[in-house]
């Protein structure tokens, strides 16, 4: 970019060094005297009814400090938006496995363990429901709140997209395709899993360092359950070790167990989670089922989109509301239609429950649409490509739920890319012609849109502060937290570009309630938009102060005022350094401190109609998978791997870099190996040794090109990353399997049964290791 | 029941009075307060407690402290010198190796043993010794290059 010093540059990661020589703290590594160890007693049943609990035995066992219930919070500990139907700790009922019960805090890990195993909690199992489709039967046992509108209680919610009249339309389609699809639960599996510590503080409060996403949401929750004012508890962001939308929740309630535990003894109280306990009872991506049916024209206009799914948010709400709602919005996919209709319904279940996961509905719907287009383009013996290019959403369009696209518009340009790059027409008409053989390649692609930031979810506004420290260096605050993705490192450049400073000089304070400002949950990839414009403007704002300090030094109007590094040079040609001006600044009596907030366009949805403008801005993405298919094992290797996103504008290279690989890697998982398997309500994998996620030889050579159509709104034009750099991964992989073998694997992941036979094996492992996982202490 | 063992740390003679149930990771951790070495799974499968023991990287969880008296253990602490980052370090944070940061540690001792056994790895080689460390973050493209880059 012409005149650019930071923006788009190489950079490095400001949290690299510490990270690479092990001085990074996470809660984990956290130890402080005095420090109690805290435990949950966690439900072995699905569903149940607590007959009785009591937790007293617990405080003889030697070295037990405090234990909790749900007695311990205002109003029972119920928390969640928008349904509040979550419990710090289960009040009355549990809904699935692995839910808290009851809290410990003690000497040791191994006191905690003892004490948990000394409370007397009789449960009485309930029926329990596990299959989505069987969840609204009248006879199924209620999982979800009481309603007053006469609807079953375990419908959660629905949500609609509404064009014409499919069901008028689709019959008088000359092509017709309908297919059916689902998804699995699947686990984030961040490398570090939750924790958080809490101190008490002497004024009665606590303050709260955690492992989330959100430290104002942490924040707002502890001071209702706990009944503080909100200056009485102070949520400070540990270093986050992976999210990717799962530390949420769970965190929230390991932040309240510890902070009640520590008020309760006075004595700070840290929550660690082992692996299994983690897996157990963590949210997931929720389970989808999915029936597509599009009719197109002989010559290859897509016309017709009808699309119903039901989405299993298991025995929480926690984010599906909105996941549903996103997942509508994209169900269609990144193409012009005549008509359209989407239903996307969430239920309640026994199974562990669904949160936010990277992708946040789009992956699950994506997967579908993006294979329903490719048996499309199939049936009208259309190249997939070609097919795509000819649909697809380009600037001016109208969205199937109508929104005009006006700008900063780059799917085509994003197909011609990965179809240059990956060699696609010479491959496809290669494998078209591959000999009959054992193994088989395939080539296949994928596209995506992925609406930026929250949109009509909610309120999108974000603000940060500045301010010039003693020692002449910035200290810099955001709402919004860096759980891996390199948002700190943006929100940095973007400040010394419009400061002109070096990026060193600039500190990026963790996000902390008290210090820094409200901006809304770090979800949704909105951290560089939402984030990096209110950096901007606070930077801005302070370098008008600067400016004018600058002029008064220099003697000359601002607009003679020339900058060469970080020092000014006035008319003198005398360079005063930055030093100087801060001092001059001082003497002048300026404060050297500023904020700035950003609020995104507003922009309105009407869900009654299931029409509107869903999100300010969409990036737009593709990719090409290629693979090799063993026919006699059903063995898949991607060996291939083609990425093109269009990101707006690139802030910081090496990280939206870094985020398109690991969205692409995460992708290949969801696509061949993961799958977090309920059965009968227990997870049947509880570790790393059972719950496979791809390493470094399941990951080929991956091809990453940013393109760059600037979004007027966005900081320098960016738009986001994050979410959509996964979306279209897997089913990519899989039409790239339909390619190499002619089959089509509908249900994910494509594993070696799916692959080999069609179809999954049944298993009946039961809930043993989940048993075990519950009753492993540490 | 306890049990006194002499560890070799980073250089340092330490004499340790550990649980016979606990493990190198364990100790690590909790006695000598070496946090860089990270509990991932605690069973073997995701690399992130990878330290050297006698020169062999070796996953923390899975050794029982008290086996291992008289040993010789680099931690990550233990390998930056003076303050200059190793060459596989410095080249994860110039390569964009680094995301969230959990399984860097465990990474960096692993390519260590790796390059000390093949100075000159080919990408496959890179691949399938670093596949006993999981990272769920960067999809090991950057982690890759950047351990093939040391020379
Ligand atoms: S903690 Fe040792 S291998 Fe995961
Ligand atoms: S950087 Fe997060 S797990 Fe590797």
């Amino acid at each position: 970019m012409a005149g650019r010093q930071f923006i788009g540059k190489p950079a490095r990661r400001v949290d690299a060094a510490d990270k690479v020589t092990g001085r990074t703290r996470y809660v984990a590594d956290y130890q402080l005297p005095g420090m109690l160890y805290a435990r949950c007693l966690r439900s072995e049943w699905p569903h149940a009814v607590m007959t009785h609990l009591d937790v007293s035995p617990a405080l003889n066992v030697p070295g037990v400090a405090a234990v909790i219930t749900s007695a311990d919070f205002v109003d029972d500990g119920r928390f969640g938006f928008p349904v509040r139907d979550q419990y710090i700790l289960a009040h009355e009922r549990v809904r699935h496995v692995g839910e808290a019960i009851a809290a410990v805090a003690a000497e040791t890990p191994e006191a905690a363990a003892a004490g948990l195993h000394a409370i007397r909690c009789e449960l009485e199992p309930l029926p329990a429901v596990f299959e989505s489709a069987q969840a609204l039967a009248p006879d199924a046992p209620q999982i979800g709140p009481d309603r007053s509108d006469g609807r079953h209680p375990n419908f959660l919610h629905s949500e609609i997209v509404r064009l014409g009249d499919p069901d008028r339309a689709l019959p008088q389609c000359p092509v017709v395709l309908d297919a059916a699809y689902s998804v699995a639960q699947q686990e984030h599996a961040y490398l570090e899993t939750e924790g958080a510590l809490a101190i008490p503080t002497p004024e009665g409060g606590v303050v709260v360092y955690a492992s989330n996403q959100s430290p104002f949401i942490n924040r707002e929750i502890l001071a209702s359950v706990l009944g503080l004012p909100a200056d009485r508890v102070r949520v400070i962001q540990a270093p986050v070790g992976g999210s990717f939308g799962g530390k949420d929740d769970l965190n929230y309630q390991a932040s309240a167990q510890c902070a009640a535990l520590a008020l309760k003894s006075g004595r700070p109280v840290r929550m660690t989670f082992p692996r299994e306990e983690s897996m157990i009872a963590s949210y997931k991506r929720d389970a989808m089922h999915m029936r597509v049916r599009l009719g197109a024209l002989p010559n290859g206009d897509l016309q017709v989109c009808k699309f119903t799914g039901r989405l299993d948010s298991g025995a929480y709400a926690s984010q599906s509301v909105f996941t549903s709602w996103r997942a509508a919005v994209h169900a269609m996919g990144a193409y012009r239609y005549e008509h359209c209709h989407v239903d996307i319904d969430c239920v309640y279940t026994n199974n562990g429950y669904a949160g936010a996961f990277r992708g946040f509905g789009n992956t699950e719907v994506c997967f579908a649409i993006e294979q329903a287009i490719d048996e499309m383009a199939d049936a009208l013996g259309q190249d997939p490509l070609a097919f795509r290019l000819r649909n697809c959403l380009r600037l001016g369009d109208e969205t199937a739920f109508g929104q005009r696209l006006e700008e900063s518009v780059g799917l085509a340009e994003c197909l011609e890319a990965v179809r240059k790059a990956s060699g696609w027409d010479e491959k496809r008409a290669a494998y078209a012609r591959q000999p009959a053989g054992p193994i088989r390649r395939g080539l296949g692609v994928a596209a995506v849109f992925h609406g930026t930031s929250l949109g009509a979810e909610g309120a999108d506004y974000a603000a940060s502060t500045i301010s010039v420290a003693e020692d002449y260096s910035i200290a810099l605050t955001s709402g919004l937290t860096d759980y891996g993705t390199g948002a700190a490192t943006v929100f940095t450049l973007i400040a010394a570009e419009e400061l002109g400073t070096r990026p060193e000089r600039i500190r990026l304070l963790r996000p902390d309630t008290n210090t820094s400002l409200e901006s809304g949950p770090t979800v949704a990839s909105r951290s560089t938009m939402l984030g990096g414009n209110a950096a901007r403007l606070a930077a801005q704002n302070l370098r008008q102060m600067l400016d004018f300090a600058a002029a008064s030094l220099l003697n000359c109007p601002q607009n003679r005022l020339l900058r060469v590094g970080e020092a000014y040079i006035g008319p003198s040609e005398e360079p005063a350094t930055w030093e100087r001006i801060v001092d001059h600044a001082r003497s002048l009596g300026l404060i050297l401190s500023a904020h700035g907030r950003w609020s995104a366009p507003h922009i309105h949805w009407d869900s009654q109609a299931g029409r509107g403008s869903a999100y300010i801005a969409y990036h737009f993405g593709a990719h090409v998978a290629e693979v090799t298919v063993d026919m006699r094992t059903g063995k898949t290797d991607v060996t291939g791997f083609w990425a093109a996103h269009d990101v707006g504008a690139t802030i910081f290279p090496q990280g939206a870099m870094g985020q398109v690989y690991g969205g692409v890697a995460q992708g290949l998982g969801y696509a061949l190996m993961e799958e977090a398997r309920y059965e009968a309500g227990y997870l049947q994998a509880t570790n790393f040794d059972t719950y496979l996620i791809p390493t470094a030889k399941d990951v080929p050579d991956i091809t990453c090109i940013l393109l760059e159509k600037p979004y007027s709104q966005g900081p320098f034009g960016a738009k986001n990353v994050a979410e959509p750099a996964m979306v279209p991964a897997a089913p990519a992989i899989c039409n790239a399997i339909a390619h190499a073998t002619g089959r089509r694997v509908r249900d994910l992941p494509a594993n070696l049964e799916r692959v080999l036979l069609g179809h999954a094996l049944s298993h009946s492992d039961g809930g043993l290791a989940c048993k075990i996982g519950l009753a492993r202490p540490r | 029941m306890k049990k006194a063992i002499t560890l070799t740390v980073n250089g340092d003679r330490r004499e340790l009075y550990v649980a016979t149930h606990h493990s190198l990771l364990d100790v690590i951790r909790n006695e000598l307060g070496l946090m860089g070495t990270h509990r991932g799974c605690d069973t073997g499968n995701c690399g992130a407690c990878t330290i050297q023991v006698d020169g062999l990287a070796m996953n923390a969880c899975l050794l029982l402290a008290v086996d291992y008296d008289g040993s010789d253990i680099l931690t990550i602490e233990g390998v930056a010198q003076e303050g200059a980052l190793h060459p596989v370090q410095r080249a994860l944070v110039e390569k964009g190796g680094i995301q969230c940061g959990f399984c860097t540690p465990g990474m960096v001792m692993n390519a260590l043993a790796l390059l000390a056994d093949d100075p000159h790895p080919t990408e496959a080689d890179i691949r399938a010794r670093l596949s006993g460390n999981l990272c769920r973050c960067t999809g090991y493209a950057k982690i890759v290059e950047a351990v093939g880059s040391v020379q």
